[in-house]
């Protein structure tokens, strides 16, 4: 998988090129829109991620440009603004998924794949049920197991489940919970999102000696058998 | 009431400062009538001092020249009398011409003569009691007379002497009539003028008194008022002036400064991101050490940081009125149960008791993220700011041409001291962690949907928090 990344904030730059590195892509950088259309014109990538605010064109007018040169790879768009309006605007003109700076890496990589599945030919995506190690959800029944044990969750609960065996593996962030399971962008100062998994790991990891439901510190969760 | 006002007056400058005033001039002008009266009586004893002396030495003549029998008492009384008819005299309480001339003459083997109103033995028992100069003019009090007589004695010879003595009632008439009269201008003129320098002064100082008013309004919030400007340009206007010069100056500069927490705040988003973002992927690589720890607090504190620029960067654009609003028309209720429903675990694992009563169709028009993250920083104050076992109650109903979302607690309440600002950037409590953004924002976005925010304290204790956005009528179908 190769991408290109046009930022011209080093900084952001530097550690998106690494973090992106180190997660198995391979990475191309621009620091302004040209440099950006002339490597996107070399070389075939298989997703953007270009940021809104460079130095010599507005980065909507890229994806504009980058589309009319029959570019059809997906963009994740990176914003300061954070206006419900520019959202979506940037999603009108071209962009496949937007996200507002400050960010975290954990969100970006979770939003990346997304794109990159989404763009890939339709695989089988009628799934029913979920597995992870010795834990199943059957997403028509809704109902979840481990092992041979019958788990009683709330709806709520079996949504938080479900949305962690999505990701399994894969980190994600108070922020993508709130906005996947709840359907809400907001940012608690508290600790309602921990409550929700501290309840929610009583009831899976309770009475196992093999933990599925790990936190990272500073990062998020993660759903894996390890 | 009466003496109500009376003391509300007492208390004012304007009463003071007329008071004073009217003291010094009722005692300067009292000063100067007192120094103008007294040289006018003394003015008057000299010229009534000057006649009778000429009198007296004219009578002292003729009965020195003539020698003494009765033909002579005869001539010398005959003298006295019309000497005593050039004086204009007095009119007694009867109207009647009373005479206040008298004249003695004494001799050592005659009976004294004596020539005079009243009695002749009180006027000689008067003169018996003081030693005399002769040819100068001195007091004497006669019984039955108020004022005393000016009395000039001169000898003849070694055979007793001649008196002239007057009593200038009629001077001492028109010096009473003139103090009395001065008395009654006097104080007229002190009432008088009392009341115009109180007039005059407080309706000065209650211009005053307005700008007073009007600057205790203006609030940080609401730096835009200004003082009204009248056409004159006295010390009040271009104290109005002067002020509403400041205020721009405090404006501008109120201004320059969010200007500048604002651009600080949206400058340092993007090195804070690559920062945290660094410290991520350390973590993401699942090995343990002893630097893990460290990492974790650091991007743990980066996300606070993040938060507060991030609510810095809205509340400016709220307060800015740029806030972009996307409005749906939502269900208030539903909102707050989704919401509740967040919460609840948290609560219930800080021992708070949440209970929702909730109207159905209070439906409004709102941006549903935004009212989402108002309702939230709410719900994280009552989280960090209650102790265990503290009940929560939300409401929503309607509430005339609101909806209202009332959240009451039973807690310790807001501090009297942040009750008139804590909607204000940066103001919070003492022992608050938070940042002083959150109530504000609340604030800003109640305000940038037509609505408002209230605090006040909830029946039996504890605060009352009320969010009111304009209620959207239910068309019945």
């Amino acid at each position: 998988m190769r991408l290109l990344v046009v930022e011209d904030d080093s900084g952001i730059q530097q550690f998106l090129k690494r973090a992106l590195f180190e997660a198995g892509y391979q990475v191309d950088v621009a620091h302004d829109a040209a440099a950006a259309e002339a490597i996107a014109l070399e070389a075939v990538h298989d997703a953007f991620i270009i940021d809104l605010g460079l130095p010599d064109m507005d980065g909507l007018d890229l994806i504009a440009r980058c589309r009319a040169q029959g570019i059809s790879a997906p963009v994740l768009i990176l914003s300061a603004r954070r206006s419900v309006d520019e959202r979506v605007r940037g999603l009108e003109q071209g962009g496949d998924d937007y996200l507002t700076k400050p960010f975290a890496l954990a969100e970006l990589l979770a939003r990346l794949r997304n794109l990159l599945r989404r763009a890939a030919p339709p695989q089988t995506d009628s799934t029913t049920k979920l597995m992870v190690g010795d834990l199943q959800l059957d997403l028509i029944r809704r109902d979840a197991r481990r092992g041979d044990r019958v788990l009683q969750l709330t709806p709520q609960e079996f949504s938080l489940l479900e949305y962690l065996c999505r990701n399994a593996g894969r980190v994600v962030t108070r922020t993508m919970i709130l906005d996947h399971v709840w359907r809400m962008r907001i940012d608690p100062q508290t600790n309602v999102v921990d409550v929700h998994i501290y309840r929610l790991r009583s009831k899976v990891d309770s009475e196992s000696v093999r933990p599925l439901i790990h936190t990272i510190r500073g990062v998020g969760y993660v759903l894996k058998d390890s | 009431m009466f003496s109500k006002i009376a003391s509300t007056l007492r208390s004012t400058a304007a009463w003071r400062m007329s008071a004073k005033t009217t003291v010094a001039f009722a005692l300067g002008s009292a000063i100067a009538f007192a120094v103008m009266y007294s040289m006018a009586a003394r003015e008057i004893q000299q010229r009534s001092d000057a006649w009778l002396s000429g009198e007296a030495d004219v009578l002292a003549d003729i009965s020195i020249k003539t020698p003494r029998d009765a033909l002579n008492d005869r001539i010398v009384e005959e003298v006295a009398e019309l000497a005593s008819h050039e004086v204009p005299g007095e009119l007694n309480s009867k109207g009647q011409h009373v005479n206040t001339v008298f004249f003695v003459l004494t001799g050592n083997d005659t009976p004294p003569i004596f020539v005079g109103p009243g009695s002749k033995n009180d006027f000689l028992k008067a003169l018996g009691e003081l030693p005399f100069q002769p040819g100068i003019p001195a007091s004497l009090n006669v019984a039955g007379w108020t004022k005393p007589f000016r009395v000039v004695y001169h000898p003849r010879g070694t055979d007793g002497g001649t008196y002239l003595g007057f009593a200038d009632i009629a001077a001492e008439r028109m010096l009473h009539r003139l103090t009395g009269g001065f008395v009654l201008v006097w104080w007229g003129i002190v009432v008088l003028g009392f009341l115009i320098s109180f007039g005059g002064a407080y309706r000065t100082l209650m211009r005053v008194e307005r700008i007073t008013e009007t600057v205790g309004h203006i609030g940080s919030d609401d730096l835009s008022s200004r003082l009204p400007i009248s056409n004159s340009s006295d010390e009040i206007a271009r104290l109005s002036a002067t002020f509403n010069r400041m205020l721009d100056r405090i404006e501008a500069s109120v201004n320059q400064l969010r200007l500048i927490t604002d651009s600080v705040a949206h400058d340092m988003k993007s090195p804070v991101t690559s920062i945290r973002g660094s410290l991520e992927i350390a973590l993401s690589d699942g090995k343990d050490g002893r630097w893990r720890d460290s990492v974790e607090t650091a991007v743990e504190s980066l996300d606070g940081l993040l938060r507060m620029l991030n609510t810095t960067l809205d509340l400016a654009e709220a307060q800015a009125g740029a806030l972009k609003l996307r409005k749906e028309t939502v269900s208030l209720s539903d909102l707050i149960q989704q919401l509740a429903d967040l919460y609840h675990p948290a609560m219930a694992e800080h021992s708070q008791e949440l209970s929702l009563h909730l109207e159905s169709q209070v439906t409004v028009e709102a941006d549903v993220a935004m009212i989402n993250r108002a309702i939230v920083n709410l719900l994280d104050n009552e989280l960090t700011h209650l102790p265990a076992g503290s009940r929560v109650a939300i409401r929503v109903r309607a509430a005339g041409n609101n909806a209202e979302i009332l959240i009451q607690d039973n807690g310790p309440g807001f501090p009297i001291e942040l009750r008139g600002r804590i909607f204000e950037r940066f103001v919070k409590g003492a022992h608050s962690k938070g940042h002083g953004l959150g109530l504000a924002f609340v604030n800003a976005v109640a305000r940038s949907h037509g609505g408002s925010v209230t605090i006040a304290d909830a029946a039996g204790g504890g605060a009352e928090i009320s969010l009111k956005l304009p209620l959207v009528p239910v068309l019945s179908v």
